[in-house]
């Protein structure tokens, strides 16, 4: 959606304001685990995100389509993609799912955006030598 | 900058279990947490209103805040869940070692006359069965007129599905009654697995009928309200409060913007106080 404005007369400038530019959303995500351990596979963690989708929000929910575009295994994290329109679904799901396979979890959203290059940086990891 | 703030964090009398709940909530981002004393009274036996005990007692040093340069507060609350109208006393004076006093009634006479009439500051919204009563708008505004909050917990959520359902339903239906005013997003969290970040609580407001500014105020703004009118609530019309005057009672100095008198003056004899404009 572009808006063009003209505020002043004599200083003609164009003001454009781009709403929902990005199609998606980007969020990195931690699987903390009661017992640190255990490990879960790419296809097992995406398995488990769509359960836990299935079982707030119905089969509707479960068809919200989202990817795994990176996992570390070692540290159970995640980036994961998903249309803008759908975030807050995946989103919420992620916070309500409690547990797997009968051990406590806490997914911890570590950073969300809708450009993956803001994901990059991180300010609260910065550390300052 | 907000300050985001998490008003009940379960008690538990397992010091390590309280410790890390404490570490992950200032892990998270919350900048203030209370420590939630529930008490049941029945007409059975008579119970004690529980004793909250001295932060310095849980935990040596407080963790810092991620994000901040300043430890976690944590802040002593007593809920006092009512089936009766006798159960709340508020000349108890057990109550005035809490910071927070709040409630959880269970009728529609109780929760009228606790949102109109009774000197709190946090009114719990039932989450773990059906609302036993409907909420209407009048004492529902009225108690948003007077500064008393509503509280929806969250961690019964996470725990059992047949819950996620009582909670969300519940959360709408204040909801529709309140407008999305005066309502804080707490846990009621037992685990420190149980607990949620602040922006994880915003999105969750959302699912419960909350605005995009209403969501994140639950979370911040109007719990740092709470605490101010709690801290009202302990003052005389708002001006004067007196405090033990101890050694190590530096921990829990809250900054006064009004005359401090020393205790133990209530012992001894003194003109009445002279109340200042403010």
């Amino acid at each position: 959606m572009r808006r063009v404005d003209r505020k002043d007369e004599s200083t003609v400038y164009q003001r454009v304001v781009l709403k929902n530019a990005s199609p998606y959303h980007y969020m990195k995500v931690c699987l903390v685990l009661e017992d640190e351990s255990t490990r879960l596979s790419a296809v097992e963690f995406k398995c488990f995100i769509i359960s836990g989708l299935k079982s707030l929000f119905g089969e509707v929910g479960a068809a919200l389509t989202f990817d795994l575009l990176k996992y570390d295994e070692d540290t159970l994290t995640a980036l994961l993609r998903v249309c803008s329109r759908g975030l807050v679904k995946l989103w919420s799901s992620l916070t309500l799912l409690g547990s797997y396979q009968n051990q406590a979890c806490a997914f911890r959203v570590l950073q969300v955006s809708p450009y993956l290059l803001a994901l990059t940086g991180n300010s609260r990891e910065l550390q300052l030598y | 900058m907000s300050v985001f703030m998490d008003l009940n964090l379960s008690f538990t009398a397992e010091r390590s279990r309280l410790r890390s709940l404490i570490e992950t909530a200032a892990h998270l981002g919350f900048s203030t947490v209370a420590i939630n004393y529930v008490h049941e009274p029945t007409t059975k036996k008579k119970q004690e209103v529980p004793t909250p005990t001295p932060i310095n007692e849980l935990i040596d040093q407080l963790p810092i805040v991620q994000g901040r340069s300043r430890p976690i507060r944590v802040l002593n609350r007593l809920t006092v869940v009512m089936s009766e109208s006798s159960y709340f006393r508020p000349a108890d004076p057990a109550y005035r070692s809490f910071d927070l006093l709040a409630i959880s009634p269970a009728t529609e006479k109780l929760f009228h006359a606790a949102c109109m009439s009774y000197d709190i500051d946090i009114i719990c919204v039932p989450v773990t069965e059906k609302l036993p009563f409907t909420l209407k708008r009048a004492p529902v505004n009225g108690a948003v007129d007077r500064g008393v909050v509503f509280e929806v917990s969250y961690s019964a959520a996470i725990r059992d599905s047949t819950m996620r359902r009582y909670t969300i339903a519940n959360a709408n239906s204040l909801m529709e009654s309140c407008k999305g005013k005066g309502v804080i997003l707490s846990s009621a969290a037992e685990k420190a697995l149980e607990l949620r970040g602040p922006y994880d609580l915003t999105n969750l407001g959302l699912l419960f009928g909350l605005s995009d500014k209403d969501a994140k105020e639950a979370v911040s703004s109007t719990c740092r309200s709470v605490l101010l009118h709690a801290e009202s609530r302990r003052t005389a019309n708002g001006i004067i409060y007196t405090t033990k005057s101890c050694s190590d009672s530096s921990c829990q100095q809250e900054a006064p913007d009004s005359e401090l008198c020393d205790a133990p003056a209530a012992k001894r004899l003194r003109p009445p106080p002279r109340v200042t404009d403010s």
